[in-house]
């Protein structure tokens, strides 16, 4: 290797450094890259889009049911589509547990990777500071929620309205793309700070990977078990999955699951995001400091 | 001046990792020198911005380092003293990486990241994954993110630690050629005091937080002591005794050397009277042109 110190002598770079508008693109679109770069991953990813695809083929056949008669025997009442529709989309445990094994394979070691090989300190040996190192990180972490949710959603519209022939339908439920954009955001932010949180906690990816999976499951868990101690609905704010079908289900106007104010709901997952942003604030430093 | 700082103090909780710093450092390799503990990459992640001084004031390249941190982190490259990498990721992959997050455009942070990389000599490793470098590899990595966006300061955080002799001559010679050949000044914390001898010009040795000594070697050697080395015959202690009441510092090495700092305006003849009122006899004297090593021992009074 000794020979190769001399092969090319160090010269300077004559060009000029810019001031970025948007100084943490550049961490967001490596995090994107080097998620996909595991293979385990993009098996997950491409099976989180199965909910999607269901539902796509549902929005066909309601269209067409003369024709798939014979195959629904009567269970076409599922296929009404409508904001119960998409809610029951985007509050369906599957989809959020899908979202759930993407973060956990290609967000959980975010900020437990930078920690486990100290390269913090080469993030904030730039003209970056924190806010954009965790900008840079959250936005991994949104283009995974907002592909698997805002984007099937739109697209689950559109296709509705391809499939009808006519714009009714939009007349009809001006506001459900809103919603749809809104519940997407609930989950982003939401999703974000609960990956950045746990994956800030530990070094080890593995066990921020099991910790994204354990919390969000206990949770669920947990609710089950005070409920039946209990006997009261408002067990449902302990549950992760169950205060965000609540936020789903206020949001699509639809009947909300458990017995329990939305606003209760809303409140728990805002108190989870403010704990992990002072967290998030005391743990991302250039330094670790000792005190 | 590149680096000037005033009265800069810092504390860890109840411990004060700085206490009233204040130096200006010229142009070329300067070398920071102190025992563990001493304030040397406190200094440092100070100057950088990573830690908020409780007091005093500073600048890099006559930026302010409270208030404009982001201008000094642009013109500086630092090289941690930890291993510090991203998994999955290959060298060039992640040399550009940094050269982006310093505001180089994508394109030439990637072009100028294999130039480096050849510099300093991962040009044939430069696509292997991070993961399966070894140690000298990581060394020479840290110092090609460094020197990416073709900083004006290099901050070098013990840089040789961990190499083995090969990857240390390695290391050093480039450093040299940087600081010697490139316009490119070098702040080098090390407690090897080879490296800094090697190296720099001038140095700043910290003690406990404090300034123990700045300015050039040369300097410093003649101002701060006298060192005599001697050998003697008879009881060594009560003239040991005598000598440190006159301020000097005595040590005694395995072969039965004594090294005898003598303090600033000290008279070498003083160590002649106190043979004769101790009742040794002076078997050798030389005075001894002093090492780093010696002024270190000099200043710090450690060895």
């Amino acid at each position: 290797m000794g020979a190769t110190v001399r092969e090319k002598g160090y010269t300077h770079w004559d060009g000029t450094l810019v001031e970025r508008r948007f100084p943490w693109w550049p961490i967001t679109r490596t995090g994107i890259l080097l998620a996909f770069r595991k293979k385990r991953f993009k098996l997950v990813f491409a099976a989180a889009f199965v909910p999607a695809f269901i539902f796509l083929v549902g929005i066909y056949i309601s269209e067409r049911l003369e024709d798939f008669e014979r195959f629904l025997q009567g269970s076409d009442r599922f296929l009404n589509i409508g904001p119960k529709y998409f809610s029951t989309y985007f509050t369906n445990d599957s989809l959020l547990f899908l979202i759930v094994l993407v973060l956990a394979y290609g967000a959980g070691g975010l900020i437990a990777d930078d920690l486990k090989h100290s390269s913090l300190q080469l993030y904030f040996a730039r003209p970056l500071v924190k806010r954009d190192y965790l900008i840079g990180k959250m936005s991994v972490i949104a283009f995974f929620v907002l592909i698997l949710t805002a984007l099937p959603g739109l697209v689950l519209v559109a296709f509705k309205l391809v499939f009808a022939g006519s714009f009714k339908f939009f007349l009809q439920y001006p506001w459900l793309p809103l919603a749809i954009v809104g519940y997407a955001a609930l989950l982003t932010v939401f999703f974000a700070f609960y990956v950045l949180l746990l994956s800030s906690v530990s070094k080890n990816a593995r066990y921020v990977m099991v910790m994204i999976f354990g919390v969000y499951i206990f949770s669920n868990v947990l609710f089950g078990i005070l409920r039946g101690i209990f006997k009261t609905p408002y067990m449902a704010l302990f549950s992760v999955p169950a205060n965000l079908q609540q936020a789903g289900a206020f949001l699509f106007g639809q009947k909300l699951p458990h017995a329990v104010p939305a606003v209760w709901s809303f409140a728990v997952l805002a108190g989870l995001c403010l704990l992990a942003a002072a967290v998030l604030d005391r743990k991302i430093r250039g330094v670790e400091v000792i005190r | 001046m590149s680096i000037e700082v005033k009265d800069l103090s810092f504390r860890y909780g109840r411990i004060t990792a700085l206490d009233g710093v204040s130096m200006k450092l010229e142009e070329g390799a300067v070398g920071l020198l102190g025992p563990n503990g001493a304030g040397k990459s406190t200094l440092l992640r100070i100057l950088l911005g990573f830690l908020v001084p409780e007091r005093g004031e500073g600048k890099v390249l006559g930026y302010d380092i409270r208030r404009e941190q982001a201008l000094i982190r642009r013109a500086v490259g630092y090289m941690p003293e930890s291993d510090c990498f991203i998994a999955g990721m290959d060298a060039v992959t992640f040399t550009s990486y940094f050269g982006e997050l310093s505001g180089m455009p994508r394109q030439e942070a990637m072009k100028r990241a294999h130039e480096v990389l050849y510099y300093v000599g991962l040009g044939e490793a430069r696509y292997r994954l991070l993961d399966t470098y070894s140690a000298g590899m990581k060394q020479r990595l840290k110092l090609a993110q460094a020197l990416v966006h073709d900083p004006k300061i290099l901050f070098l955080d013990e840089p040789t630690s961990n190499l083995d002799p090969t990857g240390r001559v390695e290391i050093l010679e480039l450093i040299r050629d940087i600081s010697s050949n490139k316009s490119i000044q070098v702040l080098l914390s090390s407690h090897i005091l080879d490296d800094i001898e090697a190296l720099c010009e001038s140095v700043v040795i910290l003690k406990q937080g404090r300034l123990a000594a700045e300015g050039r070697m040369a300097d410093l050697r003649a101002i701060h002591y006298s060192l005599y080395e001697v050998r003697i015959k008879g009881d060594g202690g009560p003239f040991r005794e005598d000598l440190e009441g006159l301020g000097a510092r005595v040590d005694e090495t395995a072969d039965g050397l004594v090294k005898i700092y003598m303090p600033e305006g000290g008279d070498r003849m003083d160590i002649f009277r106190a043979a004769v009122r101790a009742g040794v006899q002076l078997r050798s004297f030389v005075k001894s042109r002093t090492s780093l090593e010696d002024l270190f021992a000099g200043v710090v009074g450690v060895d």
